[in-house]
């Protein structure tokens, strides 16, 4: 008997792994910038994955339905709640607040990066680094 | 050569990272639900998650909690909220070698006749803008209590300014007076407001004589034992209503700074080349 879990993640899991060969091969060896921009993009989405499938968490109990891992009705509050709450259902917060930024500076470095790839095209005509590389500017 | 030696580290990578799955798989991708199971070191209850997850809503103990219900939140700007000021930074260097890679590009003067997309588009555009800046606004004032918060909805009330730049043109914004300098403004305030808040309780407890921390947010206990007590802290609720603190400044802080951020970029990128042709470049 497969367990199906395990299945779908390690499609994910190697799905991800070829991502991250993928679009090192596009970094080093695409000359055109723009496509070496878009393997960038996919290799922090990748890296990013990875550390939100680190802070995932199996649930508890399989035969129990999944209840929001959300911190509800915190207005009249116990500690046992509390406490079941950060032991048994939330998952790890850490690898999310991270992605979360790494998120808006990925999209801010990236957006610099296309302004200047834009750059190199006015001021060269091209966005190829073989004949960047022979203007020496 | 080179990329003989690039393509052979990346068939390694990927042969490596296919054995370490096949080596690992279905036993150690999913964290089984004993990971937050309390070990003896320093008495129990010491797994990093578990603590933060505990303490980031516990009014039980005040000395330890951040008093937001959004686990998040507390961490991007409590438990490690140096992390966050220095990303923030990262982020104030990107805008800021953008702008110095344009520089002299936005003095354009607007040609005669009508310029943008078709009035359908326009109109849809006048509904959905203010929409998108709602919503973000949303996100961005309940950082503390629901998901979301300062970035998630400076970058969602962003969008906003990229539609209109697409939809009506650059030309738009230049009569309605949103200038890069404008956006600027209400970037660079944005950051001061962070730095403040970073320093209030410190700049408090030099005001009251009494000890206080940079970056503190609630009242703290230092000390192995809890013997030495730190009181200054900001408060957690104005008029009845949950703050959490630093929390609420940082997100409205935060929003500002990325939403002009982003539209500075998006303004840049905008330019005509005929106006880079004319203009700058030179």
């Amino acid at each position: 008997m497969i367990d199906l879990y395990v299945y779908f993640l390690t499609l994910v899991m190697v799905s991800m792994v070829a991502n991250t060969a993928l679009s090192i091969y596009g970094i080093f060896f695409r000359p055109s910038m723009i496509k070496k921009i878009i393997a960038l993009t996919i290799l922090g989405d990748t890296a990013n994955t990875f550390a939100i499938i680190i802070g995932y968490k199996r649930w508890v109990n399989p035969e129990t339905p999944v209840t929001t891992p959300v911190l509800l009705n915190y207005t009249n509050i116990n500690k046992t709640y509390i406490e079941e709450f950060a032991k048994m259902r939330a998952v790890d917060p850490l690898p999310q607040a991270l992605v979360l930024t790494a998120i808006v500076i990925g999209l801010a470095v990236n957006l610099y990066l296309v302004f200047l790839t834009l750059q190199t095209y006015r001021l060269y005509g091209t966005t190829d680094v073989r004949e960047i590389r022979r203007l020496r500017g | 050569m080179n990329r003989d030696v690039i393509g052979l580290i990346v068939l390694l990578a990927l042969i490596i990272g296919f054995s370490l799955l096949l080596s690992i798989a279905g036993k150690y991708y999913i964290p089984n639900p004993e990971s937050r199971k309390p070990t003896e070191i320093f008495g129990g209850n010491n797994q990093l998650a578990y603590l933060y997850l505990k303490y980031t809503y516990y009014p039980n103990d005040t000395s330890r909690t951040v008093l937001s219900p959004e686990a998040v939140t507390a961490i991007v700007w409590d438990f490690r909220g140096l992390d966050t000021l220095f990303e923030t930074t990262v982020f104030y260097l990107a805008i800021i070698g953008a702008l110095a890679l344009g520089r002299g590009l936005i003095k354009i003067e607007k040609p005669v006749g009508e310029h943008g997309l078709s009035i359908i588009v326009k109109t849809v555009t006048r509904l959905t803008s203010v929409l998108i800046v709602t919503v973000a606004a949303s996100i961005a004032l309940h950082g503390h209590l629901t998901p979301g918060g300062g970035f998630q909805g400076g970058s969602a009330a962003a969008v906003a300014p990229l539609l209109i730049l697409i939809i009506f043109s650059i030309y738009y914004f230049l009569e309605k007076g949103i200038s890069k300098t404008l956006m600027l403004i209400i970037r660079s305030i944005g950051l001061i407001v962070i730095g403040l808040v970073a320093i209030s309780c410190f700049i408090i407890g030099v005001i009251q004589g009494s000890e206080a921390f940079v970056f503190q947010n609630q009242r703290k206990i230092v000390g192995v034992y809890g013997e030495h007590s730190i009181e200054v802290s900001l408060p957690s609720h104005i008029a009845g209503e949950l703050i959490s603190g630093t929390l609420w400044f940082f997100n409205i802080a935060e929003f500002f700074a990325v939403m002009a951020g982003f539209t500075i970029v998006f303004m840049l990128l905008f330019v005509p080349e005929k106006a880079f042709r004319e203009g700058g470049g030179k």
